[in-house]
């Protein structure tokens, strides 16, 4: 949220460029910096008269899962709510609000009794529908971004801006949510079986209460529709240096199922299944590492890194399961996660353990229990390898650094997504965690890929949109043979034609001329 | 009384001023890239006075000002509307179309009555349902009102719901289709598309069939009847105009112009067509408002009254009103309309006459007078004497035989279809649909892309300026300036550098044939 004054609707555009600004972005943000400025020296002198307007970003207004099947006779309402987000709504509203969403959704089966609704549009917010069991509903209330102005009667007025959020990335929000309480807890079926309406109850509280807090709605965009994974481009020979190194823990602990092998949060070999490692990757990458950030950039006196004294072989640790080895009293556990297996799903022991940039995740039978000793022989193993692979990593990588020349900034930025083994590659976000997603480019181009990625859902053809924003950027939208290419231009002046031959310079260049279509 | 006629002309100019986004972007528009191009200069501007009340592509759905303020019958209008109770009893010798058209309604249309839990009646592209603020069926384009009165029920308890908490609904959004709510008290409009459109363009449509039935009876008296009782069945006063909405729902499949608030011209030697504006224009009346000439679909000529302008949306319901009667053919009618986007509140009287039987030439005489049938009887026959002394009516005749042209005549090869429409004059051209567009399913697939390209242009939010779209079936192209807007269709094989010498081609070769295609001297009395 940000609040400012202002006084025309054309500051308001400079006002969210400026927000931009103050995360430090690309050169030609820079212009409305100036601009921003200018308008401030000529609006100052009238800031008394001035509209008093207040920007309200996205926010989560409620959040529920429900069951129609769990309280079905009048006045038992209440038990179809599993969980409501915030609880501290009144019992009637919440029944009223799981009223409405059944009965959006029956409404919608008299056109379509298979594809029921997904979402509701009003005025004030939007809500997104979900059944990833059968009869479970999950459901998600956003308020559409709002201005609050204040007239000149002092009055206060709430204008809401219907078509700014986008259904497929909120959507794909709420199912995130969902399978990232499975990835944690199983499916909703699993813990009715284990214990019934309560342990379900009880599941949901634990898991969302804390996993809401960390949803940031305002800076969703199209790479959450994806979901997909940035693999670490890597040469031949450091690659096979990674699997002869996975291949020999996996002979030197049998217990071990399955391995995952990231560098710089970017995934370099996986032997889980693509969806689990999807969205174990999603946690890894905005949940996990984020949190333990911290002491690696510290100082080596730091007392933020205690046990690193004693440990001068290797900078190896674990970030899952025992913070210090050399303590025998501490107590500790691993988190268990939910994949999918031959017969459903399984549940495993999460080992992730980490040197300097690279970070290996261990994943063993949840009935096997884990020893200190196993730790110990486990940090022993990978710790020294660990620590001599992430620093040959980081040499090759600076080496093909060298090689492809002097970053400058480009004319274009791109966001890649390969459907079939989920690869994902953008140029246009910085950086990105659970709670920023950093994007050097306009929210107003962001949604307009959003736009065109809806555009591409509807039919499952290639094609390709090219657009010129009303700021006179060009976006360019691909979509061949399960890959979707999304390339923003700064070059404002260039025609069609223009715009067709960068684009088709930047695939020569970075996809080995995959993109076919003219 | 024209000043009286016209008391809404202020609420329009707001209304249509209050398109904030769009108004802000419109100053961009104009340093577009064609600076020869700017608005009133562009191919097709008329060089006077426009003929129309300056609309943008997008109706402001938002803006309720015009209504609400008319409920009181004794309002402004009064002057000029006609009683409810003048309605019931159709006036001695003209046919009115709604009352009499009943037993004649065109046998595919209405006849069958459809099952509303078969696969077939769910997979129709797009329903329309109408019900009353009680829950009442008035209207739905598939299935009788009877079958569906409980869904419709439905319907109007999740438009209360969600208005109980403060708040609107708008629509709702499943794999592969819409639902979308209009609320215009005292109706509730839903629809149901299976199409590409966006929630915006679907709210028009539902806007355009709520003027549809607001033409029939006025805003003032349908406020009235649901106040005085609001349980009523509209049916029962509606009965029989069902065809005109079913007839209004296909224009919106398939017409551009009412996509683009814009109206199309019979392509005429610019010398024919001012003679027949000339002659239109001499035969005036005290209390003629509007002289209008169709043929079929396209506009031939429009005579005005000075100050006096029309709405696109109301000549297209007067379009759909000639269009889907045929006793007009047979005599000449005479109706009081209600024109919605010039006063919700009140009556016009129109006489509606084809110049012969057999020909697709419909004059539309539009006065504020109900006693005016012979009055306006003689302007038609003063109008048709003009034209037979000056021998214009042999090149009119000419030209609605070829009443469109091919694409082929622009001369590019890659080019199968365009739409090409001048803002400030309001009109549009565009060529017959050729080979693979001939079928009705083809015509509303085209139609279809045009329309999606035209939500993504006109985006309330993140407009763009030109948008090229690159289909297996089809190349697609829009474009708009401060001038024009242009839609382009061209084969799939084509590139994207024969499509901008294209666009240069076209532009000039509709240049060319401005006097032809566009009506550039709009006259009035």
């Amino acid at each position: 949220m940000i609040c400012n004054l202002k006084s025309t609707a054309r500051f308001a555009y400079v006002i969210r460029g400026g927000r931009e600004t103050r995360h430090a972005r690309a050169d030609y943000h820079k212009e409305a910096v100036q601009r921003k400025i200018t308008l401030m020296l000529m609006i100052s002198p009238r800031m008394a008269t001035a509209i008093q307007e207040k920007q309200y970003a996205p926010t989560l207004l409620n959040f529920f899962v429900y069951n129609p099947k769990f309280g079905p006779r009048e006045g038992e309402e209440e038990k179809k709510i599993l969980f409501y987000h915030p609880n501290e709504v009144e019992k009637n509203e919440k029944i009223r609000n799981v009223g409405l969403c059944e009965a959006i959704v029956q409404f919608t089966r008299t056109f379509c009794p298979t594809k029921p609704a997904k979402s509701l549009h009003t005025q004030k917010n939007r809500q997104f529908f979900f059944e990833p069991e059968e009869n479970f509903w999950m459901v998600m209330v956003v308020r559409n971004p709002m201005t609050e102005k204040t007239n000149r009667e002092g009055k206060p007025t709430v204008e809401y801006h219907e078509e700014e959020i986008i259904d497929t990335v909120y959507g794909a929000v709420l199912q995130q949510c969902y399978n990232m309480y499975k990835l944690f807890n199983g499916t909703f079926s699993r813990a009715m079986e284990a214990g019934g309406v309560e342990l379900l109850k009880q599941k949901l509280e634990t898991f969302f209460y804390r996993y809401l807090q960390t949803l940031h709605l305002q800076s969703c965009d199209l790479l959450d529709v994806f979901g997909g994974i940035s693999f670490f481009p890597l040469d031949k020979m450091t690659y096979l240096k990674i699997q002869s190194f996975v291949n020999q823990v996996e002979e030197n602990h049998s217990l071990i199922k399955y391995t995952a092998f990231l560098y710089n949060d970017q995934l370099i070999w996986s032997g889980l299944e693509q969806d689990d490692m999807r969205i174990l990757y999603k946690y890894l990458t905005t949940s996990l590492f984020p949190r333990h950030l911290e002491p690696e950039l510290a100082g080596r006196d730091s007392p933020m890194r205690p046990e690193m004294a004693g440990n001068l072989l290797h900078y190896g640790r674990f970030l899952t399961g025992p913070p210090n080895l050399k303590d025998p009293e501490a107590k500790f556990r691993f988190p268990k996660i939910f994949v999918t297996a031959e017969d459903g799903y399984e549940e495993l022991h999460l080992i992730v353990y980490k040197a300097m940039s690279a970070a290996v995740c261990f994943m063993i039978s949840a009935s096997v229990e884990l020893t200190r000793e196993f730790c110990e022989q486990l940090d022993s193993l990978v710790g020294p390898q660990l620590t001599l692979l992430a620093s040959d990593i980081c040499e090759q990588y600076n080496v093909n650094r060298r090689i492809s020349g002097p970053e400058k900034e480009p004319q274009f930025k791109f966001i890649y997504f390969n459907h079939m083994n989920l690869a994902e590659k953008s140029t246009i976000h910085m950086r990105k965690t659970a709670s920023v997603s950093l994007t050097s480019v306009h929210p107003d181009l962001m949604k307009i890929l959003g736009d065109i990625n809806c555009d591409f859902s509807r039919v499952d053809e290639d094609e390709e949109i090219i657009v010129k924003a009303m700021t006179d950027y060009w976006v360019v939208g691909k979509k061949s043979d399960q890959r979707e290419l999304y390339v923003i231009l700064n070059q404002k002046n260039a025609n069609l034609i223009e715009v067709n031959e960068e684009v088709k310079r930047l695939c020569a260049t970075q996809f080995n001329n995959i993109f076919f279509l003219d | 009384m024209a000043a009286d006629v016209h008391n809404k002309k202020v609420a329009w100019e707001t209304q249509n001023g209050s398109l904030a986004p769009v108004g802000k972007l419109r100053a961009e528009r104009s340093d577009s890239p064609t600076p020869g191009l700017v608005e009133g200069t562009e191919p097709g501007a008329g060089q006077d006075d426009a003929m129309f009340v300056h609309t943008r592509s997008f109706e402001d759905l938002t803006a309720d000002g015009e209504e609400g303020e008319d409920t009181d019958p004794s309002g402004p209008a009064s002057g000029l509307g006609t009683p409810l109770g003048d309605r019931e009893q159709p006036e001695a010798e003209p046919v009115g179309p709604e009352e009499e058209q009943a037993p004649e309604a065109p046998a595919g249309g209405r006849a069958e009555e459809e099952d509303v839990t078969s696969e077939a009646w769910r997979g129709r592209r797009k329903h329309v349902f109408v019900l009353s603020e009680a829950g009442k069926p008035i209207y739905s384009r598939y299935g009788t009102e009877e079958a569906l009165s409980s869904t419709m029920g439905v319907m109007m308890a999740l438009v209360s719901f969600v208005e109980a908490g403060k708040n609107v609904i708008r629509s709702i959004h499943a794999d592969g289709y819409k639902v979308v709510f209009l609320r215009k008290s005292p109706l509730v409009l839903v629809g149901v598309a299976h199409t590409r459109q966006s929630e915006r363009e679907l709210t028009r449509e539902l806007l355009y069939i709520y003027y549809q039935i607001v033409s029939l009876l006025t805003l003032t008296q349908l406020n009235h009847i649901f106040q005085r009782k609001q349980n009523y069945d509209l049916r029962r006063l509606l009965a029989g105009s069902e065809h005109l909405t079913d007839n209004l729902l296909k224009l919106l499949d398939r017409d551009p112009g009412l996509l683009l608030c814009a109206v199309s011209c019979l392509p005429l030697p610019s010398s024919t067509r001012d003679v027949i504006s000339s002659s239109l224009q001499a035969a005036k009346s005290k209390s003629l408002v509007f002289s209008i000439l169709l043929a079929g679909n396209q506009l031939v000529t429009l005579v005005r009254k000075k100050d006096q302008y029309l709405h696109h949306m109301d000549l297209h319901l007067l379009f759909n009103l000639v269009g889907s009667s045929s006793s007009f053919r047979e005599g000449e009618g005479w109706t009081p309309i209600c024109l919605p986007k010039f006063n919700t509140a009140g009556f016009f009287h129109a006489h509606i006459s084809y110049l012969e039987p057999a020909s697709d030439l419909c004059l539309i005489l539009v006065s504020t007078d109900r006693e005016d049938f012979f009055n306006l009887s003689d302007c038609k026959q003063r109008f048709l004497e003009r034209l037979r002394r000056r021998s214009a009516y042999p090149a009119l005749q000419e030209a609605t035989r070829s009443p469109s042209y091919p694409v082929s005549q622009v001369g590019i090869p890659e080019l199968r279809h365009f739409v090409y429409k001048s803002k400030s004059s309001g009109l549009y051209t565009s060529p017959e649909l050729p080979a693979p567009y001939q079928t009705e399913e083809e015509q509303e697939r085209l139609m279809g892309l045009y329309q999606y390209l035209h939500s993504r242009v006109h985006h309330t939010t993140r407009p763009l300026r030109s948008i090229y779209h690159c289909g297996e079936r089809e190349n697609l192209l829009a474009w708009v300036t401060s001038g024009f807007e242009l839609y382009l269709c061209f084969s799939p094989l084509g590139t994207k550098a024969q499509a901008v010498m294209a666009i240069n081609k076209l532009l000039k070769w509709i240049r060319k044939e401005e006097d032809r295609l566009f009506i550039l001297s709009p006259q009035t009395y």
